[in-house]
């Protein structure tokens, strides 16, 4: 409603305002007092009609202000008005950010915007309460001259004139509105004219200087030109597109060149993998710990640093330690080094006993201590669970108890009836371990609850007769209980593992743990205590408490805890033990929250409540008990088993190796004295050439009578070498080139007649044969040895050899001799001097792994600037960009050419 | 007359300007280029032009690395006799040459006696240390040359007709009456190799590690001494015959036969590589330069040839008999024949050889073998007296590579080397006759066209199959006989059709290309299928 009101308001308002400063303009006859006069009626009458009660306000306001761009704002629909409240203040309780500008209101704004509205508004306010007039007046002018201000870029002072000019008011007789239009909107268009607002400017010393520019721009108004068609628009704009992105690109182009020309890529440089040596992370570690920076401080202590930088004979002296120091460290050694000992001679001592009894009461009680383990130390507890899960596993696996060994198949088969109780009960025994160990998982869990459960039977039968003495006695029993373990201080023994200082230390602390705990569940009994006592008092006041439903959470406890809050007061002062104040503000906090089992102490209240049940402490739980848990009993039997049969394993897996020992067979075979044959040649040649051998100087007196054999052989060998050599070579070359084969026709065909006899085998066969018998001459020239007649050059392929040969040319590679030139030099570091040769075989691309290859990063380089090569193990390499600079080896190429 | 024994370092002329000096590390640069890059700038594709011209660069730093370290690291230059004026350097004595160098190159100059075991025959290692000589009757010894103590001494009591070490000293193989054996340096018999025969020559071919040997029958075998297994067995065919020797360059094997004609093998082809008809008579003896590409043969009708193996011509022709030929690491050719020693010499480097020095042992000696030793100026001569050792100045490379060959091996790195050798092991294919080729691009093969018999066969294969497809019984008279002989028919036209479109697609090109030019512009254009 306030919104349409408000709008409505608006609208009329907007437009009043600006045919009110139209008229001021151009007749210079409008001033405040008229607008105050004026639509009061109207304005009045609409308000009336919608909103009585605010009429005067903002009546006010509108006169006040003459536009109130604010208010309208905050006038809100949604919004609570505050009267007479600073606008800022009231802004605090906008629900939503505020609009400044409506698009409607526009020309409003536009005056308003610009005024510093803190100045403003509270001339406003004051003026609306006061109702100055003159104030208003001057107001009013100040605003016209800033807006003129506005719109026309001049100073202020260029309006002033104007204001004085018109000094002289025509006063209306009814402020404007659209029932009391101006002259101007009743003449015609309303508009202002550049002429307008030159007009007051006549004389100022721009004047002409402004007019001139105005009608040079009135002269050049052209008549706009329709705009391009869509496509063409579109296309230019396309075009200079491509023009910045086509220049964007080939600024990489460069980059590109150089990486394609490239002869290797090095992605590696700058790039820090991590720590590579054991030093670059010790330096980078900073201590964190307090324990870390008491070393750190140490370590970095200025006087130790000095000393060691120098002779390290300081070190010494910073070394001292006092003698008592010394003694009692030695005192401690000497301590433990004797309490080793005997531990050890203990151990040793228990280990021959072969007593049977003795070690069932031992595994009595190393069973009973791991129960109390169980019972302590959750981790320990989770160490059961997990050994109970395997056990469980097992037994599943292999069945072992469900009477599947040998011992009981010979039982069953030969009937249980038949044997007698004790063998009966072995196997009872034995099903019932089984189903035990086989029981569905969460068996510890289900283990538990059954003890709960039974332990609540106990309660429960002896709580049938009467809850409430039951309650307290039992409640009071715990107390006892409690009281005597926090008193009883376990003696340590002075000797065995558990005397030794650590295991001391650790017991200490799970005692204090303990204690602390049992102090709680005292506090919690005593507390308990008081409640039912209180209860058996006010029994007989009224008993619909008790009976009355149940009611959960703080409220009931809150009544009983001031006197706990004194009993445990009390016990503290007693008591003396360290953590008291810690462990009462606990207990405080606990019976304040009524949630008291936070941790293990499973200590509900509601079970308190209901004063049939006592807490559970788990230190109060009998050791027996868990000694006689079957479940962990057996788990540690099997444990025990496991590593027998362990042990077992390893035995058998322990072999030894026989070292064969291989005769070496001496291969020297001794030469038996045998009539030594020599050949015939030898023969003649040591007997017959020895004997006439003679000194001579010449060549020709060199020559010497062969043996009769070598001239028999010679004789025959010579004969005519050279023929015989032709005729070889003509025989190699035929087989090599085969000659072609005669044309011949099948018998019978074609020699029907002398004719075709006479004419012989057709001319396509004989033309094809003087085919075959020029390309074999042209093979034959073709040949290497074609000019060289005492050589045969076999040309026969070997395909053995055709493997070290490729097959075809590789690919970049158009010509034959090109690639044979390129490979004509070996790379291999036996035929290079080994400074050259990782250059030889440096890859395409250098990478160490586990870089990432980063994009390419832009770098100015000038593309007619060869990159400077870095001397890189005897190459060249370039190192241009961070992620791909790398070298041209145009240099080279231009070399060449 | 100027002796200059290897390891003298002369003095440098200091007047050695740095032109000299750039000049001769152009050429050493250019000996390690290993031939000419490519012309790039014919090349089309760029980026492979890149990549090239980043390579031949590497390969230019490469090169003159190599130069560099070759004159810093191998100073010592090699010796040589020179003469002054009317003096020849063939006359040059052993006496003379004793006098004039330094102790430790004089002690080198010896004549062992060993009357006993007939003419010798010597085989060094490598790196020139160790000497295996074997007498004929049976008398094998490993001598130590650098201390010349024996390190083992064997008597096989049967003719033994070549000896060779193996990869190092430790192991030999000797030529024996029936078979070759294998030793080890304490003589211990490891192997009896009795599929090769009555062997006449052996060679150990050291980067393949095969045992190559001629038999009396001419039968040439490869056998792999690392795994035991025979790679190869050929017949020559070309008779018996004892001269052999294995191309250090590239691993082929030449042998020399009576017919005189000289066949190069290769484990992986029965046939010869390369068969030349050296001289009219029988060949005496074979020798190769150590780059492989000069040869040196020896013919009964006193003619010393010098072939260049890489245009299988000959470059010389020099008179004389012999029967023992060596090339040394400098390239000097030592020629025996009786007792009479002689080494050319090609000291201008224009591989026209002439006498450089000659040497006659005792009279009556008979030269069997004459063997440079490696990376020392001297050469060994087995004769039928046991073995002697002359001084022949600027035989030996004056500068060892420790990774090639170490005249100074410890055994450690013995050891090494033998496994680092034993990992580098070539297979006995890349035995071929220019190993450089390998890894080039396989010579383009012609295609081989099936012969018309062949197709033929193919053809009645293909008929033959189809008349034989088992037809299925069917039913409703779909399996009349005419039925089934019609689709027979048909098969076997089908299986006849791809041979029959062969003949008749050859003969419609044919006759298409002989149309008369008049008649041309009628023939169909061939569709594009």
């Amino acid at each position: 409603m306030a919104g349409m009101k408000r709008k409505s308001r608006e609208g009329n308002k907007g437009k009043a305002a600006f045919k009110k400063k139209k008229n001021q303009r151009s007749s210079g006859g409008a001033d405040g007092r008229r607008k105050r006069t004026g639509p009061r009626l109207p304005n009045a009458m609409l308000k009336e009609l919608q909103l009585p009660k605010r009429y005067t306000d903002s009546d006010d306001d509108e006169i006040g202000s003459g536009d109130g761009d604010d208010v309208v704002v905050n006038n809100d629909f949604y919004e609570y008005e505050e009267e007479g409240v600073a606008e800022e203040e009231s802004k605090k309780n906008r629900r939503f950010d505020p609009v400044q500008n409506y698009q409607y209101e526009l020309p409003d704004d536009f005056e308003d915007e610009n005024v510093p509205s803190d100045e403003e508004d509270g001339n406003d306010d004051e003026d609306g309460q006061r109702g100055d007039d003159d104030e208003e007046e001057e107001d009013d002018d100040g605003r016209h001259s800033r807006l003129l201000q506005e719109i026309t870029g001049l100073p202020t002072d260029a309006f002033d004139g104007k204001k004085k000019k018109n000094d002289v008011i025509i006063s209306e007789a009814y402020s404007e509105s659209e029932y009391n239009p101006s002259r101007d909107i009743l003449d015609g268009d309303g508009r202002i004219s550049i002429q307008d607002l030159l007009d007051p400017l006549h004389g100022k010393p721009d004047h002409g200087k402004l007019r001139k520019s105005m009608s040079r721009m009135a002269k050049k108004s052209m008549p706009i030109h329709a705009p391009l068609p869509k496509t063409d628009q579109e296309q230019l704009g396309r075009r200079a597109a491509y023009d910045v992105v086509q220049g964007d690109v080939t600024k990489w182009e460069p980059h590109v060149k150089r990486n394609r020309e490239a002869p290797t890529i090095y992605f590696d440089e700058d790039k820090h993998v991590g720590f590579s040596t054991v030093g670059a992370i010790a330096a980078e570690f900073e201590p964190r710990s307090d324990f870390e920076k008491k070393i750190a401080s140490l370590f970095n202590d200025h006087e130790v640093v000095e000393a060691h930088r120098k002779d390290g004979a300081r070190l010494l002296e910073l070394n001292k330690i006092s003698v008592e120091d010394v003694r009692e460290r030695q005192d401690q050694l000497a301590k433990m080094r004797i309490l080793l000992f005997r531990h050890e001679m203990k151990a040793k001592r228990v280990k021959k006993i072969k007593s049977k009894v003795y070690h069932r009461l031992q595994k009595k009680d190393r069973l009973k201590q791991a129960g109390a383990a169980i019972e302590t130390d959750p981790a320990a507890v989770k160490e059961q669970a997990m050994k109970q899960e395997f056990k469980r596993a097992e037994e599943r696996l292999t069945l072992k108890h469900k009477n599947s060994s040998k011992w009981a198949k010979r039982i069953l088969k030969r009937g249980l009836d038949v044997q007698d109780e004790g063998t009966r009960a072995a196997i009872a025994e034995q099903l019932n371990q089984h189903a035990l160990l086989s029981r569905k998982a969460n068996n510890m869990k289900e283990s538990s609850s059954s003890e709960e459960s039974s332990d609540e039977d106990d309660l429960d039968e002896t709580s049938d007769g009467s809850d409430q003495d039951v309650a307290v006695k039992l409640l009071k029993k715990a107390k006892d209980k409690t009281a005597e373990v926090l008193e009883g201080d376990e003696e340590l023994p002075a000797s065995g593992v558990l005397s030794l200082p650590f295991m001391v230390r650790g017991m200490k602390r799970r005692k204090d743990a303990a204690d602390e705990e049992a102090k709680l569940a005292l506090e919690e009994y005593e507390s308990s205590l008081k409640e039912l006592e209180d209860k058996n008092k006010t029994k007989t006041q009224g008993t619909n408490i008790l009976t009355g439903r149940r009611v959960f959470g703080a409220q009931k406890k809150q009544a009983p805890e001031p006197k706990t809050k004194v009993t445990s007061d009390n016990y503290y002062g007693d008591s003396d033990s360290e953590g008291e104040t810690d462990a009462r503000e606990i207990g405080i906090g606990a019976c304040e929250e009524n949630n008291f089992s936070g941790r293990e102490v499973h200590f509900d209240p509601n079970s308190l409540r209901e004063e049939s049940e006592i807490a559970h402490d788990s230190l109060f739980k009998s050791f027996d008990d868990v000694a006689r848990d079957p479940s962990s009993k057996t788990s540690y039997e099997v444990s025990i088993s496991a590593d027998d049969s362990w042990k077992k394993m390893n035995d058998s897996s322990v072999k030894r190796k026989q070292t064969k020992s291989s005769n070496a067979k001496s291969g020297i075979s001794l030469q038996v004295t045998e009539p030594v044959e020599i050949d015939e040649d030898s023969d003649t040649d040591s007997g017959g050439e020895m004997v006439d051998g003679i000194l001579t100087s010449g060549i020709k007196s060199t020559y010497e009578i062969p043996s009769q054999e070598e001239l028999i052989r010679r004789a025959f060998a010579g004969d005519d070498v050279e023929d015989e050599f032709e005729r070889e070579k003509q025989d190699a070359l035929n087989e090599e080139v085969p000659e072609p084969e005669k044309p011949v026709l099948l018998p019978g065909w074609g020699q029907w007649t002398s004719i075709q006899k006479k004419r012989g085998p057709p001319s396509w066969m004989l033309q094809e044969h003087d085919n075959a018998k020029k390309k074999r001459e042209e093979a034959l020239k073709k040949r290497k040895d074609a000019n060289l007649n005492h050589v045969i050059i076999s040309e026969k392929r070997d395909k053995k050899a055709e493997k070290l040969l490729t097959q075809t040319l590789p690919y970049p590679y158009t010509s034959q001799e090109v690639f044979e030139q390129s490979m004509r030099m070996p790379i291999g570091p036996e035929s290079n001097p080994a400074t050259v040769v990782p250059a030889l075989i440096r890859p395409e691309v250098v990478k160490r792994s586990g870089i990432i290859i980063k994009p390419i990063q832009f770098k100015e380089v000038n593309p007619h600037e060869r990159a400077q090569d870095n001397k890189r193990g005897g190459v060249q390499s370039k190192k241009g960009g961070k992620s791909k600079g790398k070298a041209t080896k145009k240099k080279t190429v231009d070399q060449k050419r | 007359m100027v002796v200059k024994v290897e390891k003298i370092i002369p003095s440098k002329n200091i007047a050695d300007t740095d032109e000299v000096i750039s000049e001769e590390m152009d050429m050493k640069k250019k000996k390690y280029l290993r031939g000419e890059g490519a012309n790039l700038k014919e090349l089309k594709d760029k980026k492979l032009q890149g990549q090239l011209a980043v390579k031949e660069e590497l390969y230019g730093k490469s090169a003159t690395a190599a130069a560099k370290a070759e004159k810093w690291l191998m100073p010592t230059e090699g010796g040589y006799l020179e003469a002054d004026g009317i003096e020849k350097t063939w006359r040059i004595k052993q006496d003379t040459i004793a006098s004039e160098v330094d102790i430790l190159s004089s002690r080198k100059q010896f004549d062992i006696v060993l009357p006993d075991f007939g003419p010798y025959t010597l085989e060094f290692t490598p790196s020139g240390r160790y000497m295996a000589a074997a007498g004929r009757k049976g008398h094998i010894a490993i001598v130590d040359m650098q201390n010349m103590k024996a390190i083992k001494e064997l008597q096989v009591r049967e003719t033994v007709r070549d000896v060779v070490f193996l990869h190092n000293e430790l192991f030999f193989a000797a030529a024996q009456k029936k078979y070759p054996y294998i030793y080890n340096r304490d003589g211990t018999e490891l192997h009896c190799l009795k599929e090769h025969g009555a062997v006449l020559k052996l060679q150990f071919l050291r980067n393949h590690f095969l045992l190559a040997s001629i038999n009396k029958f001419g039968q040439l075998r490869y056998q792999d001494v690392t795994t035991g297994q025979m790679v190869a067995n050929i017949r020559t065919g070309l008779g018996r015959t004892d001269v052999m020797e294995v191309n250090p360059f590239n691993g082929v094997v030449a042998v020399g036969h009576s017919g005189g004609t000289v066949s190069m093998w290769k484990p992986t082809s029965a046939a010869p590589l390369v068969k030349m008809l050296c001289h009219p008579g029988p060949i005496t003896a074979l020798a190769f330069h150590p780059n492989g590409h000069l040869m040196a043969t020896a013919g009964m009708e006193r003619k010393i040839k010098i072939w260049d193996l890489r245009k299988f011509e000959v470059l010389q022709t020099l008179p004389g008999h012999s029967k023992a030929l060596d090339f040394s690491q400098k390239g000097l050719l030592a020629t025996a024949t009786g007792s009479f020693v002689q080494v050319f010499g090609d000291l201008s480097g224009s591989q026209n050889y002439s006498r450089y020095m000659t040497h006659s042992v005792a009279k009556g000696y008979q030269v069997k073998k004459v063997t440079f030793r490696p990376y020392e100026d001297v050469l060994g001569i087995g004769h039928s007296m046991g073995w002697s050792s002359i001084l022949i100045p600027g035989s030996g490379e004056p500068n060892f590579d420790s990774w090639v060959a170490n005249p100074f091996e410890t055994s450690k790195q013995r050891r090494e080397k033998e496994v680092r050798s034993l990992l580098e092991k070539l297979p006995p294919e890349s035995i071929m006759l220019d190993p450089t080729k390998i890894g080039s691009v396989r010579p383009e093969r012609k295609k081989e066209k099936p012969t018309k018999e062949d197709i033929e066969a193919q053809m009645e294969a293909a008929i033959e199959a189809a008349k034989n497809i088992p037809m299925k019984k069917k039913t409703k008279g779909r399996s009349k006989p005419s039925k089934i002989a019609k689709k027979k028919q048909e098969a076997v036209e089908k299986a006849k059709k791809p041979f029959m479109e062969q003949h008749t697609n050859k003969r419609k090109l044919t006759e298409e290309t002989h149309l008369p030019k008049s008649l041309e512009r009628f023939v169909r254009k061939k569709t594009a299928a």
